[in-house]
């Protein structure tokens, strides 16, 4: 039970892929200009974060280990991704029209974000991970990929959320001439990231 | 040599297992993703396809929707009209229309004027020091105009045209006839809602919203309509009616004669 909790104040807090681990950067810059499409963005992250895990972990650790070719990784783990995303979009688009033009332009962005290869090739470094939980490397299965998949997503999800919301308030004050837009949402994203580099701390 | 040493000391067991296991990879995933294809086949409308080649893909936004797509998706599913669109030429409505099976209706083409002249010549009730833009001034008792109508002159309206074709003269925003696309933004923007669509045929316009009686117009302002009704009683074609002290004029009926511009003794009907 302890190990949950650690991997989940890890994954969300202490270790958040945004504002800590500065991955995926793009999106939470660039579609943090509302509340709902950020949280939009964040559960297509979340899902995807979940999938990949999923399917990586295993076929990193029964297919690329034992064939002695793990340098391979990155190419097979983007390949996957990239699958992963387009499927989902078609059964979005299937399934459910609205979801999917609320989503838009933003679930092919998934493919090339850096979060999602990070959580990938963040779950097969048992040494890493091992440090990350408190635990011992051969203990590490594909259980804890995949929590750890799911509550990075979260992570993003708190993250853009908090940063649209600011943006949101932002957008309607008066900031002077030269820092409005993009500027003063940067100095924004500083002070979240700050504020979540306390955790690391605890 | 160096090279050929190169080659030999390549493992090809090596070689062989990483191009099997990336093409096992691929197929496995391509025949998942036909099947998911498959599965999940939408049927495109033929008709949104039809209807978006015939927009004019200016993306201007000023249906409302997020773009042309979204419009022609709107207007297919029939949650739009056609005549909320200004950018595309009528002939092409028409043919949308058709596609669509409606009338076309009313398929004008329209500008965008500003209805005040007032500017300078319209009398201050303060001196306001702050933010210039409209949307500010008007929040400290309505702007600082004693015409409650005015134009601010503020220039929201130049930020908002994508075409740049407002700008602010004698502290008034005056249009460009010829830069207009009617996309409806700076109408949008104005806090005083003074900025109305004309016919672009058109030739003249009121250039001003009061709906002040003529001697309370007179106090405030150098060139607003103090609704004597001349241009009503000159009119050849009776195009222009008074009313709430203002001069309306029917564009269906209007000829063009720019008789009322002239008689105007306030000036304050503008020839386009």
């Amino acid at each position: 039970m302890a190990q949950f909790l650690t991997l989940i104040v890890s994954a969300v807090f202490i270790n958040n892929f945004v504002v800590v681990q500065f991955l995926g950067i793009c999106p939470f810059l660039g579609v943090s200009k509302d509340v709902k499409s950020a949280f939009g963005m964040g559960v297509a992250v979340t899902f995807v974060m979940t999938l990949t895990c999923l399917i990586t972990y295993p076929i990193y650790e029964y297919v690329l280990v034992p064939l002695g070719i793990e340098y391979l990784e990155i190419i097979v783990f983007i390949f996957i991704i990239a699958a992963i995303v387009q499927m989902i979009e078609m059964a979005l688009k299937r399934f459910s029209p609205t979801l999917y033009n609320a989503m838009g332009i933003y679930l092919p962005l998934i493919t090339t974000n850096c979060a999602v290869l990070g959580v990938a090739e963040l779950v097969i470094d048992k040494a890493q991970m091992a440090s990350i939980l408190g635990i011992t490397a051969s203990s590490m299965n594909i259980g804890f990929a995949v929590l750890y998949g799911l509550f990075a997503g979260l992570g993003f999800t708190l993250a853009i959320v908090i940063m649209s919301g600011l943006r949101e308030r932002i957008s309607a004050s008066p900031v002077s001439k030269h820092l409005k837009g993009f500027p003063i949402a940067m100095i924004a994203a500083c002070f979240i990231a700050m504020a979540f580099y306390v955790f690391a701390l605890i | 040599m160096n090279s050929l040493n190169l080659l030999a000391s390549v493992d090809f067991t090596t070689v062989g297992i990483v191009l099997a296991v990336v093409a096992v990879i691929a197929i496995v995933f391509a025949i998942l993703i036909v099947t998911v294809s498959k599965l999940c086949a939408v049927k495109e409308d033929e008709k949104v396809k039809e209807i978006t080649s015939l927009l004019s893909g200016a993306n201007c936004g000023g249906c409302g929707f997020k773009g042309c797509a979204d419009f022609a998706q709107a207007l297919a599913n029939g949650k739009t009209d056609i005549s909320e669109c200004s950018a595309t030429s009528p002939e092409n409505k028409r043919e949308i229309a058709k596609i669509l099976g409606i009338d076309a209706g009313d398929t004008e083409e329209k500008i965008a004027v500003i209805c005040c002249c007032g500017g300078d010549g319209a009398t201050d009730k303060f001196n306001y020091v702050g933010n210039l833009s409209c949307s500010a001034q008007v929040s400290t008792m309505g702007g600082k105009k004693a015409c409650s109508f005015a134009c601010l002159g503020g220039g929201d309206c130049a930020i908002a045209c994508e075409e740049k074709g407002i700008s602010i003269m004698d502290g008034v925003a005056c249009g460009d006839k010829k830069s207009c696309v009617s996309c409806k933004r700076c109408i949008k923007v104005c806090p005083k809602g003074i900025i109305h669509l004309i016919p672009k045929k058109a030739k003249v316009y009121v250039a001003c919203s009061s709906n002040e009686k003529g001697k309370d117009v007179l106090s405030v302002c150098k060139t607003g309509c103090i609704a004597c009704g001349i241009c009503a009683k000159n009119c050849p074609e009776n195009a222009i009616t008074m009313e709430n002290n203002l001069p309306v004029i029917d564009y269906k009926k209007c000829v063009g004669c720019m008789l009322c511009a002239e008689k105007c003794p306030r000036k304050t009907i503008k020839t386009l």
